[in-house]
């Protein structure tokens, strides 16, 4: 086995061991866990619906109950209230959300809402009870007046890429599920390849590595064991998403439909994008793991380590901003601009990739470059951590790298 | 015959001057002392030797070949500053360092066995490095710089820490290794030790090499030497206070006998001639001519001692 293959066998056995990485593993796991079924196993109703508890004349009631159906579930309906409703109440009728009281004005239908948490209650339910006040001030049927208060309208993609609404959705989410994951992927790698870093610089095991081994292959080691975990922490990550809205049909079977939904979304991810996301994954991850394992090297003590992943962090969290606006604005120039910028284009290419049609140009000169990129800073990177790994004493300035460097 | 030569090696970082100018050369098999004050680009030497920083000039060379990465990989180094990875067991991170060396398995741990069994490590094979003590953790470190057995091995203060016990194990199999045939560079500021196992020393100071050789090469051509009379008589210090070439010592007497005098003379000057002197002035009970130890020869060439 070459030196590159034994460091990285002992990096990657360290790595899989360390108490950062098993951490991450365990608690974004069971994040993933808790964020998919807590929801169901706390409201049993179908995600995006509330309880609710309809008071007033049972016609009132039954018509409200039919018209609200899509976003809230009618727990109970009751005729009257004898006191002003309190939380108890709401806990004791079935746990509901919010109570309704329903009554008929000289000028049509009034709601007065007692809400557990008023700040979400929304303004759906006052469009969908349209049609039963245009019913009462007509008196014409419910049936006929809501073809004629509610406008069928169907939304089109203009580029042609998304089939609907909730195609185009799930490609947002698939975006910011992106987004999220390269940050906190770059994040955590960049604590276990800091440490690794650091630990050998402070205990002086460096000195003695590249006696024996080049520093830039080293590096490529470090980088390959970290990039290695990464994945595997990532491909956990997506098993227990996976295991959990099996969870989560099995608890709910109503989250059927939505889970159709979603797989309906998972269909408009091309094998193109699937490979997109990978490769601008593993160039975002090469780039970031580079610089920092460059930062770590210069420091003595592991106290200085937040002063020099400080500037690297401006990027990531610059890329993750950017990435933001990318998935609302994918076809601005600037976006466009900073979906070719090394450092930004992970986060924001894909972004833009996974919402809009981007230009096979634009995909490829991005890739160049961040491809080039990564190289560069990696032979960057190489020459700091060769000089860094030698440095010790007070934190050098860029101005004492460079000599470094240059002597 | 391997052997590694420097030649008019410099090395500066920035505006300071780490190495002016080294010229040496090591026989294959030697144990050769570098020794030098803090500062005088011993462990710089080193690095260069071993690339881990490249001379701003000059030539190394092993075996009359330009050092590269396989050339290397024969090589081993135990740097002054110990660094071991804490949670690693003492035999996987013996064998860890032989594979970096390009041992392969099941070699790297038969080599970690033997050179456990030979610092006296066995009893602490499977603990982790951060938990033994400081010298068994050198000795950790000394079995990392040899698992692989080197053809020159290049140790930077290989005893510091270590307590008298520890030392000898370590003395023990430098000569084990001398004896195999390994070519040793040894750098220490304690001198008895390096005297007892070294054949060939450089004495560095201020980049440069002042002296090298035998240690009977170093004292041949060391210009003075030093004489002891006793007793401690004013008969006699007038007699040796009259003679031009002789001054008084301000080196400490090498058998530390306070009530004698000592002198310093040239390296040709005639003794027995002094001694007939001293014999006519008055009685005495011991006179002895000494030769100048490591110690001296290397506080003089730096100017450790006035």
């Amino acid at each position: 086995m070459n030196r590159i293959g034994v460091i990285f066998a002992a990096e990657f056995r360290r790595r899989m061991r360390s108490r950062p990485f098993l951490i991450g593993t365990v608690l974004g796991a069971v994040s993933i866990m808790l964020t998919t079924i807590l929801p169901i196993v706390f409201s049993g109703v179908p995600e995006g619906t509330t309880r609710v508890v309809l008071v007033g004349e049972p016609v009132l009631t039954a018509e409200v109950k039919a018209l609200i159906a899509d976003d809230y579930t009618t727990v109970e309906r009751l005729p009257r209230l004898d006191a002003i409703p309190t939380v108890e109440f709401l806990k004791a009728h079935h746990d509901a959300a919010d109570v309704i009281i329903l009554s008929r004005a000289r000028d049509g239908l009034r709601a007065r809402v007692y809400a557990r948490d008023p700040s979400s209650f929304g303004s759906a339910f006052a469009r969908r009870l349209g049609p039963l006040q245009v019913a009462l001030a007509t008196g014409l049927p419910v049936g006929d007046i809501k073809h004629h208060v509610i406008v069928p309208v169907s939304v089109r993609d203009a580029a042609g890429r998304f089939a609907n609404v909730s195609s185009a959705k799930a490609a947002k989410g698939v975006a910011f599920l992106f987004i999220i994951l390269l940050y906190v992927a770059i994040l955590i790698n960049a604590q276990v390849i800091m440490s690794s870093v650091a630990e050998e610089k402070t205990s002086r095991i460096a000195e003695l590595l590249v006696a024996t081994i080049d520093p830039a292959q080293l590096l490529t080691a470090k980088v390959l064991a970290s990039g290695a975990t990464g994945l595997i922490q990532l491909l956990v990550w997506v098993l227990f998403g996976a295991l959990s809205s099996q969870i989560v049909i099995a608890l709910a079977p109503h989250v059927e439909a939505i889970a159709h939904n979603s797989a309906a979304s998972a269909i408009s991810i091309s094998p193109a994008e699937i490979a997109a996301f990978f490769a601008f994954f593993v160039i975002g991850y090469a780039q970031y793991s580079v610089l920092y394992a460059a930062a770590a090297s210069l420091i003595t003590r592991t106290e200085d380590l937040g002063a020099v992943a400080g500037p690297v962090l401006i990027p990531v969290l610059t890329g993750f901003i950017v990435a933001e606006f990318a998935v609302a604005y994918p076809e601005n120039p600037w976006i466009a601009v900073c979906s070719q910028v090394p450092l930004l284009a992970p986060f924001v290419m894909f972004s833009r990739i996974a919402i809009s049609s981007v230009p096979a140009w634009q995909i490829a000169a991005s890739l160049a470059i961040n491809l080039a990129a990564a190289v560069a800073f990696g032979l960057l990177a190489g020459r700091i951590y060769r000089v860094g790994l030698l440095l010790y004493g007070r934190l050098p300035s860029l101005r004492q790298v460079v000599i470094a460097m240059r002597g | 015959m391997r052997s590694l030569t420097l030649s008019h090696v410099a090395r500066s970082f920035g505006e300071a001057v780490a190495v002016r100018d080294i010229s040496l050369s090591v026989p294959a098999g030697t144990t050769f002392g570098l020794l030098g004050p803090n500062g005088a680009g011993k462990t710089t030497t080193m690095r260069m030797i071993l690339g881990i920083i490249a001379p701003d000039g000059g030539r190394i060379t092993w075996n009359d070949a330009p050092i590269d990465a396989a050339v290397r990989m024969r090589f081993g180094y135990l740097p002054e500053e110990r660094g071991l990875y804490g949670k690693l067991r003492v035999r996987e991170q013996i064998a860890y360092f032989g594979r970096l060396h390009g041992m392969r398995r099941p070699h790297d741990e038969e080599a970690a066995r033997h050179w456990m069994g030979e610092l006296g490590l066995e009893a602490y094979a499977r603990l982790p490095c951060g938990e033994l003590s400081k010298g068994n953790q050198q000795k950790v470190q000394f079995a990392c710089a040899v698992v692989h057995a080197p053809e020159l091995v290049i140790l930077d203060e290989p005893f510091s820490g270590l307590d008298p016990a520890n030392a000898d194990v370590i003395l023990h199999a430098l000569r084990g290794l001398h004896a195999g045939g390994t070519t040793l560079i040894l750098s220490t500021h304690q001198m008895w030790q390096i005297q007892e196992v070294c054949e060939q020393f450089c004495i560095i100071a201020g980049g440069t090499v002042r002296a090298g050789g035998t240690l009977d090469e170093l004292r041949a051509a060391w210009p003075l030497r030093r004489i002891e009379v006793e007793p401690n008589a004013s008969v006699l210090r007038d007699v040796l206070d009259a003679m031009p070439d002789l001054r008084a010592s301000t080196m400490r007497t090498g058998n530390g006998v306070p009530s004698a005098l000592v002198y310093d003379l040239p390296a040709e000057a005639d003794v027995a001639a002094i001694l007939r002197q001293l014999v006519a002035a008055g009685s005495v009970t011991r006179f002895e001519r000494i030769e100048p130890t490591l110690q001296e020869i290397y506080a003089r060439t730096t100017g450790a001692a006035p």
